[in-house]
């Protein structure tokens, strides 16, 4: 059979969206999914039951920091448990080898993976955002209250997304060499932890070695919620620091996954 | 076959083991295997579980890489990706997306291949057809039995019109029924001239399908050649077992 160019970028290109429509259709109706999206937007508008518990923070600043706390905690179960789920799941039941014997290359088929994940973490924290912006908006009427501009909102979740999308390559890199999905979960979040150590690195110290992890902390929002800018060139900074992070786990996993037996 | 022509299926000293453990110790899966089988013809890898039948089509997938030797598919190295554009692979118990209608899984599979839109939904026609799945095509596959699934299996395998068909255990664990239809089917990917290599334990059933039979027991090839060559050379008696089954059960204990 006459097919069409299958080498170039853009054959490949076409080959990872399918793979990342795919796996985001998969990831979408995971009942894992659906439980920490409902359990999320619960505890986000359970805010409103816990700001007497504020410790002196503005009642909007509070429900605010609450919610996001619980769009990256939750974020990241999720992050790990569906990339490990979904890509053990394709290697347990055979999908992946009707994947890559076809043209696909190993890289393209994490690349796609990685992207269909990254895109379901997009709708995560999406939905958990829409729920804190309206549940922020209204509160802010009755109160008579302004909270920050609705870009600064927007930025701290896209910060929250970034945190959440290099948890998933580091669970992808595991996922590249790992014999079981509970291990690649369990080793998935611990990386995250040791991510999130990160600011207790910098005096010398037997933790001095965690230097070269990704720094977690520099994705809280929470300095922009209380009034911090980013500006632009810190914005590009960050931004720069997540795609080599990313980039470089997912290098290493495709590595990694090019020298795998299925 | 005539000097210039290439074989379809090329396995030249295959061998492959495995690390067990941390002390360097390795398993052999298979040892040594030499085979060759020419262009249109269905070549049956038979044998017990753990006799490297599955590690052996796995090899030629491009799944695996050999410990040493090699396999090659019309001269290309397997899993290159000349030789993966001539493949089609049905995997030993595949779990579909359960979720998705078969005529969506194929859909995703014709992409994959990069087949063009319009041609995917001729050939996706096509195939669903021959499988007889033409009517449950929109239906979610958790719906199908474990024969339509398979057949559905086939279907995705052929899809892009490979010349060379690798299926593992594509009868496994279906009833009578199911078991016939799958038969029929890969004996009209042989009349269709596509070269087909099938695992299987159920050595009776190769009998009347393959023109090639690879015996295999312990990661070793107890015997080969065509299924009149192999009857002829340990003609028996009928008895309740097939006669391969008797052939096979020899070479591997050895005579009664």
């Amino acid at each position: 059979m006459d097919l069409p160019e299958q080498n170039g970028f853009r054959a490949g290109a076409r080959r990872v969206w399918r793979v990342a429509g795919q796996t985001l259709v998969e990831a979408v109706r995971l009942r894992l999914t659906g439980l920490l999206t409902a359990v999320g937007a619960g505890l986000v508008l359970m805010a409103l039951w816990l700001r007497t518990f504020n410790f002196g923070a503005a009642e909007l600043k509070f429900v605010a920091d609450f919610g996001l706390g619980v769009m990256s905690l939750l974020g990241t179960l999720l992050a790990a448990l569906s990339t490990a789920h979904l890509t053990f799941r394709d290697m347990d039941g055979g999908l992946v080898a009707v994947v890559l014997t076809r043209r696909v290359g190993r890289g393209e088929y994490l690349a796609g993976k990685a992207a269909g994940v990254a895109a379901l973490l997009a709708l995560f924290v999406a939905t958990l955002a829409l729920v804190l912006g309206v549940l922020l908006a209204v509160r802010g009427t009755q109160i008579g209250a302004a909270f920050v501009p609705l870009p600064v909102f927007l930025q701290a979740c896209a910060l929250v997304w970034l945190k959440l999308t290099l948890v998933a390559a580091m669970t992808l890199l595991v996922c590249s060499y790992a014999g079981s999905e509970l291990f690649a979960v369990c080793a998935g979040l611990l990386l995250a932890v040791v991510a999130h150590l990160r600011p207790f690195t910098q005096a010398e110290g037997w933790l001095a070695w965690l230097r070269v992890w990704p720094n977690l902390g520099l994705f809280d929002a929470e300095p922009l919620l209380a009034g911090a800018s980013l500006g632009v060139a810190g914005l590009l900074g960050l931004a720069g620091y997540w795609a080599l992070f990313v980039g470089l786990f997912t290098a290493l996993a495709v590595y990694v996954f090019r020298h795998r037996e299925i | 076959m005539r000097i210039g022509e290439q074989w379809a299926v090329e396995l030249d000293g295959f061998a492959k083991s495995y690390p067990v453990g941390w002390g360097g110790l390795r398993v052999r899966a298979v040892e040594a295997l030499t085979l060759r089988l020419p262009p249109g013809q269905v070549l049956g890898l038979l044998g017990p579980n753990g006799s490297g039948k599955s590690t052996t089509l796995k090899a030629l997938a491009g799944l695996l890489r050999p410990s040493s030797g090699c396999c090659r598919i019309f001269g290309d190295p397997a899993g290159s990706d000349a030789a993966r554009s001539r493949i089609g692979y049905l995997p030993e118990a595949v779990r579909f997306a359960t979720h998705q209608s078969g005529r969506e899984f194929l859909r995703y599979c014709a992409g994959l291949s990069s087949l063009p839109d319009g041609l995917a939904t001729l050939r996706i026609d096509s195939v669903l057809a021959w499988t007889g799945l033409g009517e449950a095509a929109g239906r979610r596959i958790a719906t199908y039995s474990k024969g339509m699934r398979q057949r559905l299996g086939l279907a995705q395998a052929v899809l892009h019109d490979p010349e060379v068909v690798l299926l593992d255990e594509p009868t496994s664990g279906l009833d009578p029924e199911g078991r016939l239809a799958v038969v029929r089917l890969i004996r009209e990917l042989a009349a269709q001239g596509r070269t087909v290599v099938f695992t299987s334990h159920l050595l009776a059933q190769a009998e009347g399908v393959c023109d090639r039979l690879a015996l295999l027991g312990k990661g070793r090839l107890l015997a080969s050649g065509t299924v009149d060559e192999l009857l002829g050379r340990f003609e028996r008696t009928p008895v309740a077992t097939s006669q391969l089954e008797q052939i096979y059960l020899e070479k591997l204990h050895g005579p009664s």
